[in-house]
């Protein structure tokens, strides 16, 4: 399996035009390939597209029907679930967008051999019977697709672009489009495994060849995923073609506006990647810093994980969006295979961590979620939490000391950098301050569509870098790059499930790391290990010291306690499984110092503060410090607003 | 330019008014620095994270206690830092954010403390010379409830900025003029554009309400309303003069800014750095707060009385009671 999956992540960009009928070499089971036409109305924001998709039953049983994504309803008006679980997150604003930043998509041919089947198709809702909801479309067979057998899908479609979703939309003359045409499901040994399209989750689909050719008006730049194999101009319009093998979805944008930039990555022992890069134009003097951050990803992913295994990548810079209860959605950062976008701001300061931060995460994303397609409707920790690690390892292997907190002020376009306080891998890197407030929201085990959409992404994203970090500190980097190395190769091109990884973390550590498991994925328990009461009696010439330490939190994890007393040091392990224990120290000295978990191996611990105690408090001097520097403050604060009397 | 100097020459003579209004700027702060403070050394306690955050900013830490604060604790965060500090307040200000509940309340209790003196300090400003703390305290009590209907005024007009102008401009009209913006630097200059029609507005009203409140004092008004007429008046007749008067001292604020940039102790400076050079600044703000009084005390006599004049006698600090008694008898016998 490991062979096999080496092979797979060999070179396959810039490769003559694909065919799907090279299967049995590919690199993926190419079981759903899209062979596709599509025009832009830029006038009437609207794309019509024809096309063919090739569906091959890759399970042991026949299949009745065929089950559709059509993504762009969740934007179709304000009932679909998309919709209602954004305002459940609190996102209301969404409700007061005028008529024409809504979307949608309608199919108006879907036939096989000729045969309409769109009498028999009926929307469903697998998920919340929200009978409101149209992302999800089931097609009725007129014959089964038996085991291994082919269909060929006649596909046409009409949809109104709308002003940006979840990434996805128009501004003014840029397009990014993206989930844009009718979409199988992943067929799976239990059945169809296409949910709706949800608020807190991302998309899931088979690896196929993508063919497909864009009509735009003339003079309007084109990125979309894969090679641009073809450029005609006719009539005042431009056609772009573009082909992939072994990817899993197909995106473009479009603008008339785009500054292009190409540049090259090499590095010794991974493959050359072509970078392309569209710029916003205000954002030209950064495009170095985005090939700076993309080759950054390239090169460690690349070495830590496996290569980048295809041999071109585009990078959109998006509009920014600063005002959205007018312009739309952010269109920040998301990936999609060999392109994503990474947003920047005009104003952005060399020590902000924006582009470099969302650059390398989407870069990341082509190796998780990419190559290794893990269903993020489901498991969407298993690409935005590893990704969010590995990210945050990357900034500090290549900028140390560089980004600083860059506050933004005047309704966010004026940023002010606090060059005091340093960006650091374990807490801002991991994200550990906004998982704190959302620890027990959700078990990471839950099906990701259904956590609550206010703090989804926090134990997606947050959560898993934060264990993964806790493992780095625990067992050692090498073992979990190792991990993830085993992980990339085993999963490339493939869908691993959760188990697979977890079998493989603790095959490659060599210890059963259930209970870990258990502990950060499979319950919803926060960490919180402390120190508590340190008492002292004397015994002849020695002191017997008794150290209580507290488990505050549900979560079990095994930590050292470092006791001082003098100058000698003890360091007991304790399995953190009671919830208290008891040391004794026998020294000539009395305890003055008392640590849990001093190396900070468990970053989940929600407060670090009450690991420790000391005989000698500081507590004091720090209060009135910056109390007096509050104090200052507060007192501007006063002045600035006695102005107006 | 002569009204500018005058009055910053008037200030400078007066360094017990200022340094008494540092000093009140200070008490009125200190019990709610005392309550971050205790809140502060009661999340550390016995922690050995203490040391680390007295080496400088313990970000780590800091984002802890932030986490569990409660109240005026919840505003203890970088933003307390330095230039970013000024920048913040300043956003929140003109962003219309919110301030916590115990800080509004303090700042509520601060504007009744400036109203409250407003009177002493501008009589003080117009004479050009000490009048003694008996005498400043009585023109502040004197002119307190002439300058609370002052007050009352320009609060209404600022209540109107902030209520009805300001969602109209950063609203309805920014959403509008940025619907189908797509470059940042467009946004930014548009909503630079409305931050100047908005400041511009609260200046209008604090050059009428200032002149209004140097009227109160000089010519011993009565009358709010008709002191805020007069200023109208006054301005309209020389609208060149007062604005740029008005508009020099805006400058030397924004020169003072421009140091505090340059100057603001950086997290790690020692708290005693942070005290001196915190209050020096402070000091500077009151001055240049002053300054506007002041300078436009000495225009306003220089136009319409003459140096130094005001209409209401030299302020008398009652006697006692007993004194008082002590006087009735020797005039009986």
């Amino acid at each position: 399996m490991a062979a096999a999956a080496a092979a797979a992540v060999a070179l396959l960009g810039q490769a003559p035009a694909p065919r799907a009928a090279a299967q049995d070499t590919a690199p993926s089971p190419r079981n759903a390939s899209y062979q596709l036409q599509a025009s832009l109305d830029t006038s009437a924001h609207a794309i019509t597209g024809t096309g063919t998709l090739t569906w091959r039953n890759m399970t042991s049983r026949p299949v009745a029907e065929l089950r559709f994504h059509l993504y762009w309803n969740a934007w179709r008006d304000t009932n679909s679930t998309w919709m209602r679980e954004q305002q459940f997150g609190r996102n209301r604003a969404l409700a007061r967008r005028p008529a024409s930043d809504f979307g949608g998509i309608e199919v108006s041919r879907l036939a096989i051999a000729g045969r309409d089947l769109r009498p028999n198709a009926s929307f469903i809702t697998p998920d919340d019977g929200n009978a409101d909801d149209r992302t999800v479309l089931a097609v009725p067979l007129e014959q089964p697709v038996g085991p291994g057998q082919t269909v060929q899908v006649e596909l046409a479609w009409t949809a109104r672009v709308p002003r940006t979703f979840a990434r996805t939309g128009r501004i003014g003359d840029y397009y990014f489009i993206a989930q844009w045409f009718p979409k199988i499901g992943v067929l799976e040994e239990a059945g169809w495994n296409a949910h709706q399209f949800h608020a807190s989750t991302e998309f899931f689909a088979d690896f196929g060849v993508y063919d497909v050719s864009l009509d735009v008006p003339h003079g309007w730049i084109v990125g979309a995923t894969g090679v641009e194999r073809e450029r005609i101009d006719t009539g005042g319009r431009t056609r772009y073609r573009f082909t992939q093998d072994d990817v899993h979805d197909f995106a473009w944008t479009t603008s008339p506006h785009f500054p292009e930039r190409r540049a090259r990555f090499e590095y010794p022992g991974l493959p050359p990647v072509e970078m392309r890069l569209l710029l916003q134009p205000e954002h030209a003097d950064q495009a170095d810093r985005q090939f700076e951050a993309t080759r950054a990803a390239l090169k460690y992913f690349g070495t830590w994980f496996g290569p980048y295994p295809f041999g071109q990548i585009t990078i959109v810079d998006p509009v920014t969006i600063v005002n959205p209860a007018a312009q739309g959605e952010g269109t920040r950062g998301m990936e999609y295979p060999t392109l994503f976008t990474a947003g920047t701001r005009w104003s952005s300061p060399w020590g902000n961590s924006e582009p470099e931060a969302v650059t390398i995460h989407e870069t990341g994303h082509q190796f998780f979620q990419g190559v290794v397609a893990t269903n993020e409707f489901e498991h969407a920790w298993m690409d935005e939490g590893l990704t969010t690690y590995a990210t945050a390892r990357v900034m500090e292997e290549m900028y140390p000391h560089r980004f600083v907190t860059v506050g933004r002020y005047f309704g966010g376009l004026a940023a002010w950098s606090y060059l005091d306080v340093k960006w650091s891998r374990a807490i801002d890197g991991n994200r550990l301050n906004a998982f704190r407030a959302a620890a027990s929201s959700d078990a990471q085990s839950t099906p990701s569509w259904r956590y609550w959409p206010g703090t989804g992404s926090l134990i997606s994203y947050n959560k898993t870098a934060l264990w993964l970090a806790t493992l780095e500190r625990w067992l050692g980097w090498d073992t979990v790059q190792r991990i993830l190395r085993t992980h990339f190769e085993r999963g490339a091109f493939r869908h691993p499930t959760p188990d697979e990884f977890f079998a493989i973390a603790s095959e490659v550590s060599g210890r059963d790391l259930t209970s870990f498991f258990d502990a950060v994925h499979r319950s919803s328990a926060t960490f919180d290990y402390a120190a508590g009461q340190v008492t002292t009696a004397t015994r002849g010439e020695e002191r017997v010291s008794t150290v209580i330490v507290r488990r505050l939190g549900d979560g079990i994890f095994p930590v050292k306690v470092r006791v001082t007393a003098g100058a000698a040091t003890h360091v007991f392990d304790w399995d953190g499984r009671e919830r208290w224990k008891a040391f004794e120290i026998v020294d000539r000295a009395p305890v003055s110092r008392v640590e849990v978990d001093p190396e900070r191996v468990l970053l989940l611990d929600v407060n670090y503060t009450n690991n420790s105690w000391t005989a000698q408090p500081q507590a004091a001097r720090a209060a009135t410090r910056w109390g007096v520097r509050w104090l200052t403050w507060a007192q501007e604060l006063l002045l600035t607003y006695a102005f107006l009397v | 330019m002569g009204a500018f100097l005058e009055g910053w020459r008037r200030v400078l003579g007066a360094p017990a008014l200022a340094a008494s209004i540092v000093a009140a700027t200070f008490l009125a702060a200190l019990p709610l620095a005392m309550t971050v403070s205790r809140a502060i050394e009661q999340h550390l306690g016995a922690s050995i994270e203490a040391e680390q955050a007295l080496e400088g900013w313990h970000a780590g830490w800091a984002a802890e206690f932030g986490a569990g604060a409660q109240g005026l604790a919840r505003t203890f965060t970088h933003e307390i830092l330095g230039f970013g500090g000024t920048l913040a307040t300043l956003s929140g200000l003109l962003d219309r954010v919110p301030l916590s509940p115990p800080l509004a309340a303090a700042v509520a209790a601060y504007l009744a403390l400036w109203v409250f003196l407003t009177g002493g300090i501008i009589d003080r400003l117009a004479r050009g010379r000490p009048i003694g703390a008996a005498a400043f305290f009585a023109a502040s009590g004197g002119h307190f409830w002439r300058m609370l209907r002052a007050a009352t005024l320009a609060g209404g007009a600022y209540y109107a900025a902030f209520a009805w102008l300001h969602p109209l401009l950063f609203v309805g009209l920014f959403n509008r003029l940025t619907r189908e913006t797509t470059e940042e630097r467009e946004v930014v200059a548009v909503r630079v554009v409305l931050y100047a029609v908005f400041l511009l507005v609260l200046l209008a009203i604090g050059l009428v309400s200032d002149f209004a409140r140097v009227r109160l004092v000089i010519e011993d008004r009565r009358s709010a309303l008709g002191a805020f007429a007069a200023s109208l008046r006054f301005i309209r007749r020389r609208p060149v003069r007062t604005v740029a008067l008005y508009a020099v001292n805006l400058v030397a604020l924004a020169i003072i800014l421009r140091l505090w940039l340059q100057v603001a102790p950086e997290a790690g400076a020692a708290t005693w750095v942070v005290l001196l050079t915190g209050q020096l600044y402070l000091l500077a703000r009151i001055w240049a707060r002053l300054a506007f009084m002041a300078s436009e005390a000495v225009f306003f006599q220089g136009e319409l009385a003459h140096a130094q004049y005001t209409a209401a006698p030299d302020p008398v600090w009652p006697d006692s009671p007993a004194a008082e008694a002590l006087d009735n008898l020797r005039r009986q016998s």
